[in-house]
């Protein structure tokens, strides 16, 4: 078998990664490897998983959502001050999850009809949706939720975490919907040529207006993870996260050029991620080396990349 | 000529100064005294050296998204170097390792991105992701201070009227514009960034012209560091950052096009006053504490403002 016939080398080179670095961390530190440790630091992950999904479908078509940790934010901030205003926290939580599908669908409407640039629109509402979200709140935190609402951050059934099961569900979902449905396959097509993509008749600012507004809805969601898991609403948190899911993307194989990329590699791409950063975290207690780490790996990860595909521009 | 410049970007954005300037100063007049301007400048300095290098790169086609992290790691080693608490060296040394450490972080951004083929916004992410990790290492958690005379001198100087940092921005802006505007280096950075494949059939060395452009932003970070650390007391950790977002955002506001070939020095020193201004005047109108917490959300609308007002104007300018 020629290396170029092999599809899925960027993921098994990934995965070689991860499983190598699993036995390392086993052989240094058992502990970091047991059931119970995985499933105390997973909390973690949830929200860069939750938001690492839309955004590889974003990245196939060419385009770039760096709004969606001011978009968390804001949802967040909408869910407290609904709670406040004496909603119940479930249908706060619904408020501000469509908080985050109308920011999604202003990116939307901006990159698809207006034909903005995505860098733009969405370093635009990088800055004005925090912007709205410290507006509103003044800066406060918003605490105090029932325990009937934070089960969604802490809870478990049969020992996984309830977050960890709705994330599962919809990366299953998406991976599905874009490997085997007609639109997840046009995604592919208009990153690879949004010219041709429009004249053969592909929809392709419906498309983008709804895989935006998906985002943003999935940032809603996990603006009500992250919520119920600390009891507290504030509106600077995800600062910064836009960069750790566009890294774990990138790391997952996805072209940042559009037209490739899948969701298992995206996937393994956030496993890699989190599991370097818990563990170097967990073994040589400075928080700073993290960074160091994932920012090694993501140009490790494309010099990499480069090595097993045949460069196509 | 005139007619067309009163069409231009930069007349566009330079109108929105004046319009924002007429009228905060009509509410609170003393936004217009002499003092805050100065205020403004200083602060703004930093943007205007930064901008030169990013509007190249931008021109270039490719981004630069590494700035604020790399000032973050430039104030640090700075102020390690010259503190007497730590190594105590002389100051024109420090000065010298910090222009070349900075210079040579930019280097490896322009050699990922032409030699390894890494495209130019994982590069610098991967770049700002370590380099933060690197300047919350040498921070610790603590502070630094301790920042001999001479170099807070420099920094909070002044010559005649000018404060020091708006003179060294000032000669930045003058010599990347005769740079841009003048010599045949510009034009083939136009050239390249306007259509690569024509540049390269006309043997124009475009790899070389990014990895000078790369070098020069991240020279002018660690030139602008040192006009602005030492303006503080102390270095905190989370120096310089985000302040990459404002220097991309000012350049586009000032009509440099992500895809390359459009944007000027003026147009994105205009851009970075404007976002300056917006920043002080909301504090002028006296709105009540709670104002300040709609900074963001407001110069969040004027960036949106302007580029959705942009594109409108240049469709139309298309259809005609």
């Amino acid at each position: 078998m020629k290396l170029g016939a092999y599809r899925y080398w960027h993921e098994t080179v990934l995965a070689a990664l991860i499983a190598a670095l699993m036995i390392g961390a086993a052989v240094v530190d058992p502990r970091f490897v047991s059931w119970k440790t995985q499933i105390a630091l997973s909390s973690h992950v949830w929200e860069l998983a939750l938001l690492a999904v839309p955004m590889t479908a974003i990245i196939i078509t060419a385009g770039i959502d760096l709004s969606v940790g001011s978009a968390m934010a804001l949802s967040a901030v909408v869910l407290g001050l609904a709670y406040q205003a004496g909603a119940n926290a479930w249908l706060a939580a619904a408020c501000g999850i469509v908080a985050g599908a109308l920011c999604g669908t202003f990116n939307g409407l901006a990159v698809a009809w207006l034909r903005v640039h995505p860098l733009i629109v969405t370093l635009a509402t990088l800055a004005a949706f925090r912007g709205v979200a410290e507006g509103i709140s003044l800066g406060r935190p918003i605490s105090g939720f029932p325990a009937s609402f934070t089960v969604l951050g802490l809870g478990t059934i049969a020992g996984v975490p309830i977050a960890g099961v709705i994330v599962a569900l919809i990366a299953t979902a998406a991976g599905l919907a874009l490997a085997r449905t007609p639109s997840g396959l046009s995604l592919y097509a208009i990153g690879h040529n949004p010219a041709a993509s429009r004249f053969s008749g592909l929809p392709v600012a419906r498309l983008t207006v709804a895989l935006y507004a998906l985002s943003g809805t999935c940032a809603g969601l996990a603006a009500a993870i992250y919520v119920a898991r600390r009891n507290t609403a504030k509106a600077d948190l995800g600062t910064g996260l836009e960069l750790d899911v566009i890294t774990a993307v990138v790391l997952g194989g996805t072209s940042i050029f559009g037209g490739s990329g899948r969701i298992i590699g995206t996937v393994l791409g956030v496993l890699a991620i989190h599991e370097t950063r818990e563990f170097v975290g967990w073994h040589w207690e400075h928080e700073e080396l993290n960074a160091i780490v994932v920012g090694v790996l993501l140009i490790a990860a494309v010099l990499l990349n480069r090595l097993f595909t045949r460069p196509t521009r | 000529m005139t007619g067309a410049w009163l069409r231009s970007r930069e007349a566009g954005v330079a109108g929105l100064i004046l319009l924002t300037v007429a009228a905060v100063g009509t509410i609170n007049p003393r936004f217009l005294s002499v003092e805050n301007a100065r205020d403004i400048l200083i602060a703004a300095s930093p943007g205007l050296i930064v901008a030169c290098g990013a509007t190249l790169v931008i021109v270039l086609g490719e981004i630069d998204i590494s700035m604020g992290a790399l000032m973050g790691v430039c104030a640090a080693v700075l102020g390690k170097l010259v503190s007497a608490e730590h190594a105590g060296l002389p100051v024109w040394l420090a000065t010298l390792i910090v222009l070349s450490l900075a210079a040579g972080i930019g280097l490896i951004n322009g050699l990922l991105v032409t030699v390894a083929r890494v495209p130019s916004i994982i590069a610098t992410l991967g770049m700002l992701t370590i380099l933060t990790g690197v300047g919350d290492l040498l921070m610790a958690g603590e502070t630094i201070g301790g920042f001999p005379d001479s170099l807070r001198a420099f920094a909070i100087g002044h010559v005649g009227m000018l404060p020091m940092p708006v003179l060294v921005a000032l000669a930045c802006l003058a010599a990347f514009t005769v740079l841009t505007r003048e010599t045949a280096l510009g034009r083939r950075i136009y050239a390249v960034g306007s259509n690569a494949h024509a540049a390269r059939l006309a043997g124009l060395p475009a790899l070389r012209l990014k990895v000078l452009a790369f070098t020069l932003t991240g020279l002018l970070t660690g030139v602008a560091t040192l006009i602005s650390a030492p303006q503080l007391e102390v270095i905190e950790a989370g120096f310089g950052r985000q302040f990459e977002l404002f220097v991309v955002t000012a350049v586009v506001v000032g009509g440099a096009s992500m895809s390359g070939g459009a944007g000027s020095i003026a147009g994105s020193a205009l851009g970075v006053l404007l976002l300056s201004l917006v920043r002080t005047a909301l504090i002028f109108l006296q709105l009540g504490i709670g104002a300040t917490y709609w900074e963001r959300a407001i110069q969040g609308g004027f960036i949106l403002a302007a580029v959705l007002a942009d594109h409108v104007s240049r469709r139309r300018r298309v259809q005609r």
